[in-house]
Formats: C-alpha cells, sequence, structure tokens
C-alpha cells in the first residue's frame, strides 16, 4: 500500500466519513470537521500509523494555510525515507 | 434479545477483550450506525456504554466518542430521558477539549451522564476569582481544577535557604486555598485537585530531591503541603504519582504542548482522563466493593480437582508460583482496606477449599473470602448469587478470570459487572487488575478497616437460585468448531495425558499407559476420538478423549472425559451426537456407558442421565449402567458446535 492508499483510509476514520475521498488539493477549509483539535487527531493517528514523529517545527508548518494534503503526504514520505 | 442475524459482530465485540477488538471494530461502528438511523439510539447507546474500555488508544476512543455523540443526537430526536445529569466544571490552565471528550466518554461507560462545563483555556483563577463568571451561572456539582507546574506562580532561586522556601510554599498554598474556599462559599461544590507533576528532567542531578530549594523538591513540598492541609471538600488527584508510574519521559510529549497546550502526550490522555473519572466515581459512591475471584490458573496455577494439592503450582519455589502469591498479596492488601473478597470457580466446592485449608503458601484463606461459590453452574448466575449473598449491586462487583470465554459470558450477561482483560501470564495479573482504579476511594475509615468481618459475620448462604441466564444465544454467537480425529501419532502424548491426569469431567477414570493405547490402535474392535475445540478466542486444544469398543448389539463406551474448561458449552451434546452416529452407522441397537465414581469425579454422576441415557443397573459401591436407543431422532441433543474431522 502507499502511503496515499493509507491515508485515503486514515481520513476516512479520523472523521469519521467513509465517502471522503482526498487528493492532493484537499485543504482543512474543504472538510467540515477539520479544525485545529481534529487535525492534532489526524497527526497523532498518521504518527502512529507510520510509526515516525514530526518535528514542532513540522506540525505548525502543517497548519499554514499553503499546505494541503499533497504536502502532508510528500511530508510522510520524506520522513519514511530518512 | 438480540437477533443473532445482524447482533453477532456487536455481541463478539462486546464480549471479547478490548486488545483483541480491533479487527472488528468497522463491523462495530457500521452497527452502531445502523441502529442511531433506525431509530434504535437507546440500543446503541447501551452498546456504546458497554464498548468504553481504558485499554483502547487514543484514536479509537475519540472514535467512540464520536459515536457517542451520534447516538445522543438520535436520542434526542426521540424521547428525552429523565435521569439528570451529573454537573461537572473543569478549569484547566491547558486545553481541555479532548479531556473533556475522554472524561464524558469514561464516565459515560461506567453508567454516570454528565454535564460538562469546560473553562476556556487559561483562566483558571479568573472564573474562580469573577463572581460573574460562567462557572458560578453553571452551579458545577464537582469541579476538576486541572493544574501544572506551569501554574506556580513562583520557584525559589538557586541556593535559596529552606526558610525562605517554606515561606514561599506556605503563601503558594495559601493562594490555592484560597481558590477552594471561594468555591465552596459560592458553590458548595465538590473539588477534584491536580497535585502537581514534577518534570522528567532536573538540573541538580540526585540533589534535585535533596536540595529545598530546587524545582523537584519545590514541588514535592507543594504537594505535600495539600496532602496535610486540603480541606474535606477537596480530593486530591495524585498526577504526580500517575505520571511517575507511566514513566515521565513518555508522560509528557512537549511537543504537543508546545502547539496545542495538550495537559500530556495524547497517547496518555485516556489514562489521565481514566484516572479523573476514578475518583469522580468515588465521590459519587460508584466505585467497585467487591473483588470475585476465579480459581484455577486465577490464584494458582493448574486444576485443583485433577492436580490435587501437591500439584498445583503456588509458592516460592517456582517463579510462577512466586506470581500467584505475589497476586494473592496484592487482593489481600485489597481486602485489608475494605474491598470485599469472594470467589467463584467452577469446581467442588470440597476441592476448592482445600487449598485455602491445607496449602502452606496460600496468602488468602478461607476467612478473608467473605462468599465463596464453587459449583458447575454459569459464572453469571454464580455472580448475582455472590451479589445476593453479601446484599450488594451487581454493579459493585470486579470479575477475574484467566479463562477469555468465561469473561465474555459475564460480559455478556452482566454488562454493569468489572471485567478486566487478564494477561497469560501471572505476572502480569496485579497490572491488569490496578490499572482500571476499580476502587478508588476519597477518604479510609475504621468501618473501611472492619468491612470485611462485617460482611462475613453477617453472610448468610440464601437459597440457590437455578441458572437464570439463557446462555443459549451466546454460544451459538461463539462460531464452535469440533475437530475430531482418531487417535494418531501427533495427538498421541496429550491423548495419553489426559488419561492418565483428568479425574473430575471422567466417567470412569481408567488409566491406558503408552502401550495399551499403541495396541487399542491397531484392534478393530476398539476405537479412539480426540476432540479439539475452537472458538473465536482462539484454539482450546485437545479437550475431549473417548474410547470404545463395538459390540454385538450396542457400542461400549468405555472412557469418556474432557476438560473442565470446556463445560457447559456444548461439547458434551457434539460427543454424544458423534457417538451416536458411529453406533448408527455400525448396524447397532444402543449405546452404553458407565459410571464408576471415584473421589473426585462426583461432577459426572448424572452424565449420561442428562443425555437421555436409560439406568439399566446400580451396583453397592455406586457403580452405574446406562443405555440408549439408537434412532433418528436428531433433535435431543442441542448443536452449538459445528464438526469437523481430519
Amino acid at each position: 500500500m502507499t502511503v496515499r492508499d493509507v491515508m485515503q483510509g486514515l481520513f476516512q476514520e479520523v472523521f469519521d466519513d467513509p465517502d471522503l475521498e482526498i487528493s492532493d488539493e484537499l485543504t482543512a477549509d474543504d472538510v467540515e470537521l477539520w479544525d485545529s483539535l481534529e487535525h492534532i487527531n489526524l497527526i497523532i493517528a498518521t504518527e502512529n500509523r507510520f510509526k515516525i514523529k514530526f518535528t514542532t517545527a513540522e506540525m505548525s508548518r502543517l497548519k499554514e494555510h499553503d499546505q494541503n494534503v499533497g504536502s502532508f503526504i510528500r511530508m510522510i514520505e520524506s520522513k519514511l525515507s530518512d | 434479545m438480540t437477533d443473532l442475524a445482524t447482533g453477532n459482530s456487536l455481541t463478539q465485540y462486546l464480549t471479547l477483550d478490548p486488545s483483541r477488538r480491533r479487527e472488528l471494530y468497522p463491523a462495530f461502528r457500521a452497527e452502531i450506525n445502523a441502529m442511531c438511523q433506525g431509530g434504535r439510539a437507546e440500543e446503541a447507546l447501551a452498546s456504546l456504554r458497554q464498548a468504553v474500555s481504558i485499554s483502547d488508544d487514543y484514536s479509537t476512543s475519540l472514535a467512540l466518542y464520536r459515536l457517542l455523540k451520534k447516538a445522543r443526537a438520535a436520542q434526542e430526536m426521540g424521547e428525552t430521558t429523565n435521569t439528570k445529569p451529573l454537573k461537572l466544571a473543569i478549569l484547566g490552565s491547558y486545553t481541555t477539549m479532548q479531556l473533556t471528550w475522554l472524561i464524558d466518554l469514561f464516565l459515560f461507560g461506567s453508567g454516570v451522564d454528565v454535564e460538562i462545563y469546560q473553562a476556556e483555556y487559561g483562566v483558571l483563577r479568573q472564573e474562580i476569582y469573577n463572581p460573574e463568571s460562567e462557572l458560578y451561572k453553571f452551579q458545577p456539582q464537582i469541579a476538576l481544577l486541572l493544574a501544572g507546574y506551569r501554574d506556580v506562580t513562583q520557584f525559589p532561586e538557586m541556593g535559596a535557604s529552606l526558610a525562605t522556601v517554606r515561606e514561599m510554599c506556605g503563601s503558594e498554598l495559601e493562594g490555592w486555598q484560597q481558590l477552594w474556599n471561594l468555591l465552596n462559599e459560592r458553590l458548595g461544590c465538590q473539588i477534584v485537585q491536580n497535585t502537581f507533576a514534577v518534570p522528567a528532567w532536573d538540573t541538580l542531578g540526585h540533589l534535585e530531591n535533596r536540595l529545598p530549594f530546587s524545582m523537584g523538591s519545590y514541588l514535592g513540598r507543594l504537594n505535600q503541603g495539600m496532602f496535610d492541609d486540603a480541606p474535606s471538600y477537596v480530593v486530591l488527584h495524585d498526577l504526580e504519582r500517575v505520571s511517575a508510574v507511566h514513566g515521565k519521559w513518555d508522560w509528557s510529549d512537549d511537543r504537543f504542548y508546545f502547539d496545542a497546550k495538550l495537559p500530556c502526550a495524547p497517547e496518555h490522555l485516556p489514562t489521565l482522563a481514566h484516572s479523573l473519572c476514578s475518583q469522580v466515581l468515588a465521590i459519587t459512591g460508584k466505585s467497585k466493593k467487591c473483588l470475585v475471584l476465579d480459581l484455577d490458573n486465577t490464584l494458582w496455577g493448574g486444576v485443583i480437582g485433577d492436580y490435587g494439592l501437591g500439584g498445583i503450582v503456588l509458592g516460592q519455589n517456582d517463579p510462577q508460583g512466586e506470581a500467584f502469591i505475589a497476586f494473592q498479596q496484592y487482593c489481600k492488601r485489597l481486602k485489608e482496606r475494605g474491598v470485599i473478597l469472594a470467589v467463584c470457580s467452577k469446581n467442588d466446592e470440597a476441592n476448592a477449599r482445600e487449598p485455602f485449608l491445607q496449602h502452606p503458601e496460600m496468602v488468602l484463606r478461607m476467612d478473608d473470602i467473605t462468599a465463596f461459590f464453587a459449583n458447575w453452574d454459569d459464572k453469571a448466575t454464580n455472580l448475582q448469587r455472590i451479589a445476593e449473598e453479601i446484599n450488594i449491586g451487581i454493579d459493585s462487583l470486579v470479575f477475574v478470570d484467566d479463562n477469555p470465554m468465561e469473561r465474555g459470558i459475564v460480559r455478556r450477561f452482566l454488562p454493569e459487572v468489572g471485567v478486566p482483560e487478564m494477561p497469560e501470564d501471572p505476572a502480569g495479573y496485579v497490572r491488569a487488575l490496578d490499572r482500571n482504579r476499580y476502587f478508588e476511594m476519597v477518604s479510609l475509615s475504621r468501618e473501611d478497616l472492619e468491612r470485611s468481618q462485617m460482611y462475613a459475620a453477617d453472610a448468610r448462604r440464601k437459597a440457590k437460585s437455578s441458572s437464570s441466564v439463557d446462555l443459549d444465544d451466546y454460544l451459538k454467537s461463539l462460531n464452535m468448531t469440533a475437530v475430531v480425529e482418531p487417535l494418531n501419532d501427533v495427538n498421541f502424548e496429550r491423548f495419553g495425558q489426559l488419561i492418565n491426569k483428568s479425574n473430575q469431567f471422567n466417567l470412569t477414570t481408567r488409566r491406558y499407559s503408552a502401550a495399551d493405547l499403541a495396541r487399542l490402535r491397531c484392534d478393530a474392535k476398539w476405537f479412539t476420538r480426540a476432540f479439539r475445540l475452537k472458538d473465536q478466542y482462539g484454539d482450546n486444544g485437545l479437550i475431549c478423549v473417548v474410547i470404545g469398543s463395538l459390540g454385538d448389539e450396542a457400542l461400549e463406551i468405555d472412557t469418556w472425559l474432557m476438560s473442565c474448561r470446556v463445560l457447559n458449552r456444548g461439547m458434551e451434546a457434539l460427543v454424544m451426537r458423534h457417538i451416536h452416529d458411529l453406533a448408527r452407522d455400525a448396524g447397532l441397537k444402543y449405546v452404553a456407558g458407565e459410571y464408576l465414581p471415584t473421589a473426585k469425579n462426583a461432577m459426572v454422576k448424572d452424565h449420561y442421565q442428562g443425555l437421555g441415557f436409560e439406568k439399566i443397573a446400580e451396583s453397592d459401591e455406586g457403580n452405574t449402567s446406562w443405555r440408549l436407543p439408537v434412532n433418528d431422532d436428531e433433535t435431543r441433543w442441542p448443536n452449538y458446535i459445528a464438526e469437523e474431522s481430519n
């Protein structure tokens, strides 16, 4: 399974929406429940699933407005290849 | 009753040990969603109440909370309930949102509905000082004050004198005392105040606790001051201890403090919420009161009815034996502080009592046990009897059993009983029980210390009611399969071991050596059968052995024995049907069996009678002979287990 496949399932779980389809362009603004609290839950679920840890800088970077699912997945991929 | 066709995955999810539920979660979620949409919100709520567990990780707990919100919303569209929720205020200098959800979830799981007011982040003091604040409009019955070391107004300078440190400590405590006073005057509510968790790091090394001006010793001094002087309306939640128990570096993940102001690492939020809830339950009188213990493989290793006093594993000469001793010592300490102990075991009563009376290394003795139930009835029924005999509610019981099947039965029929998941290794028993915080209390009275004696003196054995729970659909939900095979090279050793060790469920107690068995195997007149049982909890292994011979008219059962672990699960019926069909296929008219009494096998005295045999002879020694006609009536024995042959 690719990182994208795993994240597809994880988004559905975290936001409790079996119909949620992710795309690179998807941002927090597009998902109703994706607020700052759920963002933390998404980070924790991602860390546990991939056995990675985001740095404090990465965590706050992910909250910035130019971020989307595509950049999130690239960040995971680059951490996995470290 | 649950509809089996649709309720199966739900039943499974709720009766399995929490650590084994994960795979079933999607099906469980789908069922709950279907209930919410189908106007069955009450049912969804009841199932969710049972599903809450401290073994779930952060993400699963939050997912459950989301389901809970959905079910509540669905319920509001229907009728509203009349029960008044407990009003709880949470005041913290952290982000308490996630914690609030989890507290709501755990209290709901313990049967307490709450209405929670959450103060804005970081305004703990203002909320309390300002008489116009939302807090006072809300009128909580309990207020949780979740402060951390970052809320301490000032710390001593390096090198400050002991006198200065004492003075500072005094005025800091005065500040907190003032907050408590205000809350008490204005609300008269119960307060739960955190102690300060000392951080993992130190800058003074091993001098940290020795030098009074260090941060570690200063926080310790503040905590001790609160313990010494907190008024009765303040309950102290010992966060310092909780964080130490879980390992301080692990407990705090500062990334989540810097980024989101979470009070601890996210994976410990459920622990923190659960720990706070256990105190809320203690304040509201909902803590558990009685610890009900299984015996075989729970208090000692092995089966007393089969191995006897000398054969069970207990005591200092064996590592596992030491683990059982340690667990007994833990239970004994609980008893000494007022938890009532009871026994619930599938055993003959005399066998079950023997270690308590005779074994030199038993820690628990008969006078530690307030209610003692050892028989062959199902455990749910026995737990009801225990509650009745001690005269406490079923919801005051905690049930400890090494057998996941027994735990499942109790979860299924008595969801209000606390049933901790126990590990296979007895060395983990203390931790498995302790982490549940079942017996939390806000103070310890003389009465607590004398409680066990009181109950013991008071206990009257009440008339035993007959089994009152219906196991039928539960057994069906277990998806049991039996594998039947003749004696072969692979099962030979276990087969012989059972023949020579089983005492209780053993109709004739005939022992056979390996050489005897090898001969039997080659003799066409004889047949041998070994039965393995698998269910959703796993493979129980080879648990039943039958040896018989084919005569002119009848199939004669020479040996029938079974492990007591699988009693009352429909195994007897499956074996009976198998033997019956063997006789039928061989063109015989009867199945014949006998019962030869020993000191240990009284439990199968009426075995053949229960299966529909007719008694045809009885000797002076009590040996009985039985006969059953072969016919095509397939409904004589219940059918819970699917048969597979190898």
